[in-house]
């Protein structure tokens, strides 16, 4: 179980259902906080969800795949969210794209070799005015040129 | 009552009514996929487009979404709303893979419908469909999902109106998933009703996959034998075998739905043990042979000994038209001894409430629309699965419900639980409506009752028993309302007002032992494990045993005659349900044995005969008037019924897809009987109360290999604190030691029981079928033991 | 480039958050503490009304006609939902205030709270906007401490609660009834109205919705008058100032605070710097991807909610994208339809399924693989999705796709006629 979510977050969430009139409400927060400590929502994830709330498993998948940054399967260390909506399109995103998939070597959604990163389109990330525009994790680069994405994977690179 | 024109044609709704359902009044049928009677209009499959022309609303709109208003001038054949219609079939169809030749929806497919009267014809997408791996949902639903348009009936039916939770909608966009977290069976017991309300084929009886095309299936309005509600069904039948049951329509029964039981218990029909030839002394026999021995065995024994000495014995699962024949052959005879039910205790119950249920019935719609449910003794999704759910529309309306039970009841809803011994629920119904002292935990109660506009008592008749409805009925006066309880059988209330205050089956075997009766007559009952438990060595006193039934029943063999008779889905005839409703049900096909028996499922059949194969078997009513050297048709015994008895009038009306109609008039209590001597319980021993389960108890479904999967290992339950006290523990095996027999099982704690009470289920095939269910029995408990 | 007035971003700075301090310093709270201290809520929400408010989150429905339909005097639990959804692309507006001066909203939060009489509001906030959501949070704990929140705020009686709920992606969370169900934790799908959420919203109690800025400008309403906000705008029918997000192939593809009814050409060619790499103008998105574009021959249209409805198009959230004379149409419209289409939620017929068929029309006609009847198909498409999905999101892809046909069914027969994409 701790592995999934640790122990004080654990007990943080258990006291919070328990004194919400509906814990439903703390569904994304749970997934999020077992996604940020394990990297992505694996099946027991949905379970221990659904167990600390009061749901059922489907009630809780039902949430978990709706949303697009709840990750039902593994991914790499670190999730490249590439911005592939209007303003980054026009501003070169697709060039962003391919520079990122030939620099990494793998195609959207796919995970390198050695676990390092997730490539992912992704919708507007809200950086119109810096496209195009990357996130990698919650950490955003704009403005994007082929060296400033090498020097952002170097340094994202643990 | 808002008046609106529909294409020129005007109508009067009652307030509330959308104006697709206007629409329908009128017989104008609009395209919809997301809009469902039962369901509601929730506005998502964007079918249903009409223009409305003058009034409150102006312009297309979803006529679902829409309530009927004054002065609304609507049109269903505008251009612009056929053309939308035509465009959302064209995008309903756009990932719909077409494989309607092997989709065993083909037939009866809504989208096959919806796309011809949509009048989209011609696919112009040319990109790719998108495509799903399927689950395997267990053994009675089958999933298809390419063929899936995304109208959202199967989880607004399976969670929201069933009260399922491991089902339901997953991902988004064009990628909806509709299924479970993992493969698995599906666990609510009404997850059939997804075959019936999946318009198109995504969700089909696995029971009868790739069995027959829909067309092909002989279908009739028929009714549900698995429990006493009546729910109304629509059984299908191919090469003389019952493939499937789906689910008919009565909104004063069980509306849309049915229960897994009701569904898929249909195995009994086709049971390659089920008897189908006369017998005599275990061999075969013609059928003119054994109804003459029959015949002169009786009248020998009635003209010898005298007709008291000819017994009788009816059942809650024969017809209505059987069991007045049955009773009226005991006076033609000259006073035979009449019953119509082998269950005494059950019996009772049911005869005490044709006395008492009068203008207090209440029916299963009216539960729906309660807004305040009290349960006593009664364990709904496993004595009448459809009460639950009933249970559950009241519960989703802002209906309180209360549940008054030694069991760990569970419900589809919300509920609160008093729990009590099942000796103490009549005290406890006597004392809701005698004290009224606020500080007791039954103040609360009270005051919900009285506070309540349409609350309806509910029970169990086998919890109950006939002083426990009593008790119901003067709680039923106190509250100013009505009851709604549960008895045994498909027919326990005709086969009731017919006993009046005849003999119970207790009685009938004391004068079996005594000597006085020499003659039995059994209609459709298995008399070993349902009648009485003196009842095995009262037969042994017997001269003559006749049996008519349909099920293998363990004394066709040892009976002198035995003729069998035909299922209610081969027949026609009338079941009076458990509020005095009296439905008729229609024949769906001819009996034999089904070609896939016959022929070991090679097609076509190898051997001819002028006869059907198994073809035998004769309605009971048939075979009680050949014993009676008459010739009858139904109509005939129901217009002499209801022209007899006034109870009945209406009766040869009725109408198999009609909402069938109450009887006009109450039955007897059973006359008061010294019941058998109570032996003192032996030091240590606790109760051990026996009750019926959804899936194991009811012998029809009992014997329908599609359950099979779902029958639940036999155990026993007891609170923790109970257990703990004696020594036992979760798993442990212990031996149970009653007056009738000595068995083993498989100890389950649950803390929602009564402390200091035994419950098992009365399983099929096993020691416990034998214990009578609803009356606890002391048992001694002990470690270990061989297996039950 | 103009002095534009400056109220919401007067206390922005290049790479700085202002936090209680800095805000308190240029006037912050003052607002609250003249409505609380001076005014009854119905002033309040009177006020609001004059002004000219409308709503920033896209559909520009007047605020304080929204506020009248909440039963604020009605007891038992109410909400405040602030939306900061904003995942529209061309909209980046609502970020930009959180990160300069997040104060700003936790003070339009409680004086709209107070006039609405709610004592509990959410503030929903995208999952892309990590920083954003701690700028809240540790601005909310300074309000606390400072006594403009919690229990009875400045001597009122009065008491409130802030919570900030992280999402986790999808566009039709913006919707704000979907939003609605995101919190409670169900299905995010819209929800039908009637009911509104003012009647019945978040666990079906009365419930508004507003966007960040619009909650932003209600304390500066306060403090400077219904009259002083609404001649803020350039042109008579409008009210306020506004945040227009630039993007796309301006010159400064930056946010700046304009004043409501400021000419298209003022703010491409002034604001924006012009076309960059000196090219020409060709169209643009006036509002974010839900509205349908204009050309040149609307650059001098007024920016605001009425004169944009005029002439085909919408104000929605004023985040401009530019688009220069060698942008293909068809491909602009395909990204957008494809945002749209990936966004669906699923619910209803022609959004999951209607968007679909789009997106594989324009595809092949982009590819050169399209025909003329496939342009006639395309309108086909527009006539039945708009006005008949179930909520805002397909109607807001036809914004785009309604620009193509009307103003660009030229193009779209090119690239059939030549078989191939003209502009690669
Ligand atoms: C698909 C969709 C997305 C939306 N996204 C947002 C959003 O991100 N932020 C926002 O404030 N309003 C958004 N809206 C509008 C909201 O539904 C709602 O009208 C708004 O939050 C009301 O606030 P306002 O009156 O202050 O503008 C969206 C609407 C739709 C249909
Ligand atoms: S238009 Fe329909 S499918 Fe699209 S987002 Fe709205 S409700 Fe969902
Ligand atoms: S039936 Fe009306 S929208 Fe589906």
């Amino acid at each position: 179980m701790n592995e999934l979510l640790p122990q004080p977050e654990h007990d943080h969430f258990r006291a919070k259902a328990a004194a919400s009139e509906h814990p439903r409400e703390l569904i994304i927060d749970l997934l999020r906080a077992i996604q940020e400590h394990h990297g992505w929502v694996p099946d027991e994830g949905v379970e221990l969800t659904a167990e600390i709330l009061g749901l059922s498993p489907l009630q809780v998948e039902e949430i978990a795949t709706f949303y697009d940054k709840i990750f039902r399967r593994p991914v790499g260390r670190k999730v490249i969210h590439y911005c592939d909506s209007i303003c980054c399109w026009a501003t070169g995103g697709e060039q962003v794209a391919a520079h990122l998939q030939q620099k990494l070597g793998i195609g959207p959604g796919e995970t390198t070799a050695d676990g390092a990163f997730t490539l992912l389109p992704s919708c507007c990330l809200g950086a119109c005015g810096d496209a195009p525009a990357m996130m990698i994790e919650l950490k955003l680069y704009g403005r994007l040129t082929p060296e400033k994405i090498d020097a952002a994977l170097e340094k994202e690179k643990d | 009552m808002p008046t609106l024109t529909i294409d020129n044609q005007t109508v009067t709704v009652p307030d509330g009514t959308n104006v697709l359902e206007a629409a329908q009044q009128l017989g104008i049928v609009i395209p919809h996929f997301c809009y469902h009677e039962a369901l509601g209009a929730v506005g998502s499959c964007r079918l249903c487009a009409m223009k409305f022309e003058q009034g409150p609303v102006k312009g297309i709109e979803m006529a679902c979404m829409v309530q009927a208003q004054d002065g609304m001038v609507v049109s269903t054949v505008d251009a612009e709303a056929q053309e939308l219609r035509a465009a959302v079939i064209e995008w309903l169809m756009l990932n719909h893979p077409h494989d309607c030749p092997v989709c065993d929806e083909g037939g009866e497919c809504q989208l096959q419908d919806m796309t011809i009267a949509g009048g989209h014809g011609i696919r112009r997408y040319r990109g790719k469909k998108r495509t799903w791996i399927n689950q395997d949902l267990g053994p009675f639903i089958e999933q298809e999902m390419n063929r899936c348009i995304q109208c959202y009936r199967c989880v607004r039916t399976y969670r929201d109106y069933c009260g399922g939770d491991d089902f339901g909608v997953m991902g988004s966009r064009n990628r909806v998933f509709f299924g479970r977290f993992k493969e698995g069976k599906l666990e609510s017991p009404f997850s059939g009703n997804l075959a019936d309300v999946c318009p198109t084929g995504v969700f089909t009886d696995k029971t009868c996959r790739f069995r027959s095309r829909s067309w092909d299936l002989q279908e009739a309005a028929s009714i549900c034998p698995h429990c006493s509600l009546g729910c109304s069904v629509i059984p299908g039948a191919r090469y003389r075998e019952l493939q499937r049951v789906r689910s008919g329509i009565n909104r004063q029964t069980n509306g849309f739905f049915i229960c897994d039981r009701g569904r898929f218990g249909y195995g009994h029909v086709n049971h390659p043990e089920r008897p189908r030839t006369p017998k005599l002394q275990g061999a075969d026999a013609a059928w003119p042979e054994a109804l003459q021995l029959a015949r002169r065995r009786l009248t020998d024994i009635a003209a010898k000994v005298g007709p008291e000495a000819i017994a009788l014995l009816g059942s809650p699962r024969a017809s209505l038209e059987s069991l007045a024949l049955l009773h009226d052959w005991a006076k033609q005879l000259g006073g035979a001894r009449f019953c119509g039910d082998p269950q005494p205790g059950r019996d009772r119950a049911a005869r005490q409430l044709t006395a008492l249920l009068g203008s207090r019935a209440r029916s299963l719609e009216d539960v729906r629309r309660s807004d305040c449910l009290l349960l006593v003794g009664s364990d709904p999704l496993n004595e009448a699965p459809l009460l639950g759910l009933a249970v559950r529309q009241a519960a989703r309306r802002g209906a309180r419900v209360i549940v008054i039970d030694p069991r760990p009841v569970e419900l589809p809803c919300n509920f609160q639980r008093l729990s009590t011994g099942p000796e103490e629920l009549p005290q406890r119904l006597e004392h809701l409506v005698s004290t009224t002292e606020p500080t007791d935990d039954l103040s609360t109660l009270r005051t919900l009752l009285h506070q309540a506009e349409r609350p309806i008592l509910c029970g169990g008749g086998d919890l109950l028993g006939e002083v426990g409805i009593r008790q119901l009925a003067a709680a039923a006066d106190h509250f100013g309302t009505g009851l709604f309880v549960t008895l045994g059988g498909p027919n326990s209330y005709g086969a009731a007002l017919l006993s009046g205050d005849g003999p119970d089956a207790d009685q009938l075997c004391e004068e079996m032992l005594a000597g006085k009766i020499r003659a039995l007559v059994c209609l459709e009952n298995d008399p070993l494990a349902d009648g009485p438990q003196r009842m095995a060595r009262a037969l042994g006193k017997l001269e003559f045993l006749l049996i008519l039934d349909h099920a293998p029943n363990r004394l066709s063999r040892q009976a002198d005659v035995f003729l069998p008779t035909t299922t209610v889905a081969e027949g026609s005839g009338t079941l009076v349900n458990n509020e005095g409703r009296m439905l008729s049900f229609s024949t769906v096909f001819n009996p034999g044995i089904p070609l896939g028996i016959s022929s070991e499922g090679g097609h076509p059949p190898r051997s001819f005969s002028p006869t059907t194969a198994g073809g035998e078997p004769r309605p009971a009513w048939a075979v009680l008037a050949q014993l009676r050297g008459e010739n009858q048709s139904p109509e005939m015994i129901r217009r002499k019924l209801e022209g007899r008895d006034s109870r009945f009038a209406g009766l040869s009306l009725l109408d198999p897809d009609g909402e069938g109609q109450r009887v006009r008039g109450g039955g007897h209590p059973a006359g008061s009987h010294d019941q058998s001597f109570p032996h003192p319980a032996p030091e240590g021993s606790l109760p051990l109360l026996v009750v019926e389960q959804l899936f194991g108890s009811e012998q029809l479904a009992s014997l329908s290999p599609a359950l099979d999967a779902v029958q639940p290992d036999p155990q026993v339950l007891l609170h923790p604190e109970t257990a703990a006290a004696r020594g036992l523990k979760e798993g442990d095996t212990i031996a149970l030691h009653t007056e009738l027999e000595t068995f083993s099982l498989q100890l389950k704690l649950n803390a929602a029981m009564t402390p200091g009470l035994l419950l098992a289920t009365r399983l099929r095939d096993t020691p416990l079928e034998l214990f009578a269910p609803g009356s606890p029995t002391p048992c001694l408990v002990g470690k270990g033991g061989g297996d039950a | 480039m103009n002095d534009y007035p400056q109220i919401l971003f007067k206390n922005r700075r290049p790479g700085e958050t202002v936090f209680l301090d800095g805000f308190r310093q240029t006037g912050g709270y003052q607002g609250l503490e003249k409505a609380i201290r001076a005014m009854t809520p119905l002033e309040v929400r009177e006020t609001v009304k004059r002004s000219g408010l409308r709503g920033r989150g896209g559909a520009g429905f007047s605020t304080g006609l929204k506020w009248s339909f909440f039963p604020a005097d009605q007891p038992g639990d109410k909400y405040l939902v602030c939306n900061c959804d904003e995942m529209e692309p061309g909209t980046y507006k609502d970020r930009q205030l959180l990160m300069a001066d997040p104060h700003q909203l936790i003070e339009g939060v409680i004086l709209s709270a107070w006039a609405l009489q709610v004592s509990e509001a959410y503030i929903f906030i995208r999952y892309a906007y990590e920083q954003e959501a701690r700028n809240l949070e540790r601005a909310i704990a300074e309000a606390k401490d400072a006594g403009y929140l919690g229990t009875d705020i400045l001597d009122s009686g009065w008491s409130l609660r802030i919570h900030v709920h992280r999402s986790a992606g999808r566009y039709i969370l913006g919707e704000e009834t979907a939003q609605l169900n995101g919190i409670e934790g169900v299905r995010p799908n819209p929800r039908s109205k009637p009911p509104f959420p003012a009647v019945k919203g978040l666990w079906g109690r009365p419930t508004t919705v507003n966007n960040v800025e619009t909650l932003a400008d209600v304390p500066h309403i306060i403090t400077g008058g219904a009259e002083w906000f609404k001649n803020l705008a350039r042109n008579g029918d409008g009210a306020g100032t506004k945040l227009f997000g630039l993007s796309g192939h301006m010159e400064r593809t930056e946010c700046f605070e304009l004043p409501v009814g400021i000419p298209l050409r003022e703010v491409i060619f002034d604001v924006g710097g012009g076309i960059r790499g000196g090219r020409e103008f060709k169209a643009c998105l006036p509002g974010g991807a839900s509205t349908p574009y204009l050309t040149r021959e609307h650059l001098d249209v007024a920016m605001d909610f009425d004169t944009l409805e005029a002439v085909g198009s919408r104000f929605g959230t004023a985040g401009v994208t530019a688009f220069d004379n060698d942008t293909c149409m068809v491909a602009v419209t395909l990204n957008l339809i494809r945002f749209f289409a990936r966004e669906s939620c699923g619910w209803c017929t022609p959004c999951r399924d209607g968007l679909s068929f789009i997106q594989w029309l324009l595809e092949e006609i982009e590819a050169g693989r399209g025909n003329m009847e496939q342009i006639e198909m395309l309108k086909h498409q527009r006539r039945n999705i708009t006005g008949r999905s179930f909520c805002a999101l397909a109607e807001g892809a036809m914004g785009p796709l309604d620009g193509l046909l009307r103003l660009f069914e030229d193009e779209l027969e090119d690239h059939v006629r030549k078989g191939r994409c003209p502009f690669q």
